[in-house]
């Protein structure tokens, strides 16, 4: 299963592509970082993949 | 080589106590879970760790842990989000872990010895993965190793009705970037979860080597209550008590008791060790603390009896009833009925709480 990640560019916490899907945008959950990452950081043939097979990252 | 400490999962096995914070921080001889396996990773050399974090208690374990350097070790953290299994965890950490090695450790578990004979082992050879594994007494529910006689796995089954070995995976793993290829190629399980034991498998039928480790000592998961009453009677039959506290004049104390800074044993007490007790924790007078009982800080124990328990602190205890085996979360009060008016218990109990009466 292709796992697809962001990696914030301020702090190095790295987020998952469900988390960042299902808040499109949020604050870094790094400790004391303001960075906002969104979905739309994401690659563009990432994003793609991670909406056609959406179910795979749901539980 | 990096750290993955895995700190996810919805803990609903230790439900209540969950409810209010994530399993890993449950306290086991009055230090959380997941802090042996950080200083397990750190006392083998592995000071840059990746800590995955899911959907439940993010803020509570970032809390605990910061950015390491109070534990003498460098934390990213890693939020995987939906716990979509073991292999989902390890895959969400591959841009933290680059080209290096990597020991993949579940944070609810605590190994006895540590876990650098496991390190030692993998790097010795010339392996791919390495995985930490116990004899069990009912191999058929866990995931089981084959092994030859190096040590070198062959194959693994998961739950086997009829088990190759009783050789039990436990829940630590060395890894090679290679297992990052693996996990890409496997996929979901029956139950939904990427199974590490698939991305092992698909290693080993790729003709990598994976070598194996039984680990010698104590195992424990810690993910039930009883699980964690058993890891605190071994956690405390193994610690080194130190007196930071008071015991008055007057107390009977026996046995290895590990007393935090301004915690008090007072006259007319009674504690048989081996026992902790937390910071500020007053044992006060008319009360017996039995060997393997964990008393957190902040709390005050009167006129009662506790053996074999874990109270996590902040409490009080004041009941003349026997309380054995059980584990009471963060602000109890465990008080008296006697001479209460209708006779009989009272009770203000938590959903998922279980009563023996």
């Amino acid at each position: 299963m292709h796992i697809i990640t962001h990696t914030c560019p301020s702090c190095g916490t790295v987020v998952a592509a469900n988390e960042l899907e299902s808040d499109r945008v949020m604050k870094c959950p790094g400790l004391g970082c303001d960075t906002v990452l969104r979905f739309e950081d994401l690659p563009a043939e990432d994003r793609e993949h991670f909406l056609e097979n959406r179910d795979q990252y749901q539980i | 080589m990096k750290g993955v400490l895995l700190s996810g999962g919805s803990g609903t096995r230790l439900r209540p106590i969950t409810h209010t914070g994530p399993k890993q921080l449950v306290p086991v001889a009055n230090k959380p879970v997941l802090q042996y396996a950080l200083e397990d990773l750190r006392e083998a050399g592995i000071t840059e760790i990746g800590v995955v974090l899911g959907n439940k208690g993010r803020e509570e374990i970032q809390e605990f842990l910061g950015d390491g350097s109070e534990f003498g070790v460098e934390i990213t953290y890693i939020v995987q989000g939906n716990p979509l299994g073991l292999a989902h965890a390890a895959g969400c950490a591959k841009d933290f872990v680059g080209d290096d090695d990597f020991v993949m450790y579940l944070g609810d578990n605590i190994l006895q010895q540590g876990i650098g004979e496991l390190v030692e082992s993998y790097r010795a050879g010339d392996y791919d993965a390495g995985i930490a594994l116990q004899a069990v007494d009912d191999p058929r529910q866990f995931g089981v190793a084959d092994v030859d006689d190096t040590g070198t796995v062959t194959r693994l089954v998961e739950k086997p009705d009829d088990p190759p070995s009783n050789l039990a995976l436990i829940g630590v793993y060395v890894f090679s970037p290679l297992v990052f290829d693996a996990i890409e190629r496997i996929d979901p399980s029956w139950r939904g979860e990427l199974e590490i034991t698939d991305a092992i498998q698909l290693l080993l039928d790729d003709g990598r080597r994976v070598d194996s480790h039984v680990v010698e000592g104590w195992w424990k998961d810690t993910g039930k209550p009883e699980d964690i009453l058993e890891a605190n009677r071994l956690a405390l039959e193994n610690l080194d008590g130190a007196v930071e506290g008071t015991i008055e004049e007057g107390a009977e104390v026996t046995g290895s008791v590990d007393l935090a800074p301004g915690a008090v044993i007072e006259d007319g007490a009674v504690v048989r060790g081996p026992v902790a007790v937390g910071s500020d924790t007053v044992i006060g007078e008319g009360t017996y603390l039995g060997p393997c009982s964990s008393v957190g800080p902040n709390t005050t124990i009167e006129n009662a009896h506790i053996e074999s328990s874990v109270v996590i602190g902040e409490s009080e205890i004041t009941t003349s009833g026997k309380i054995v085996d059980s584990l009471i979360g963060r602000n109890a009060t465990v008080g008296t009925a006697e001479g209460l008016l209708p006779e009989g218990r009272r009770l203000v109990v938590g959903e998922n709480s279980h009563l023996r009466l």
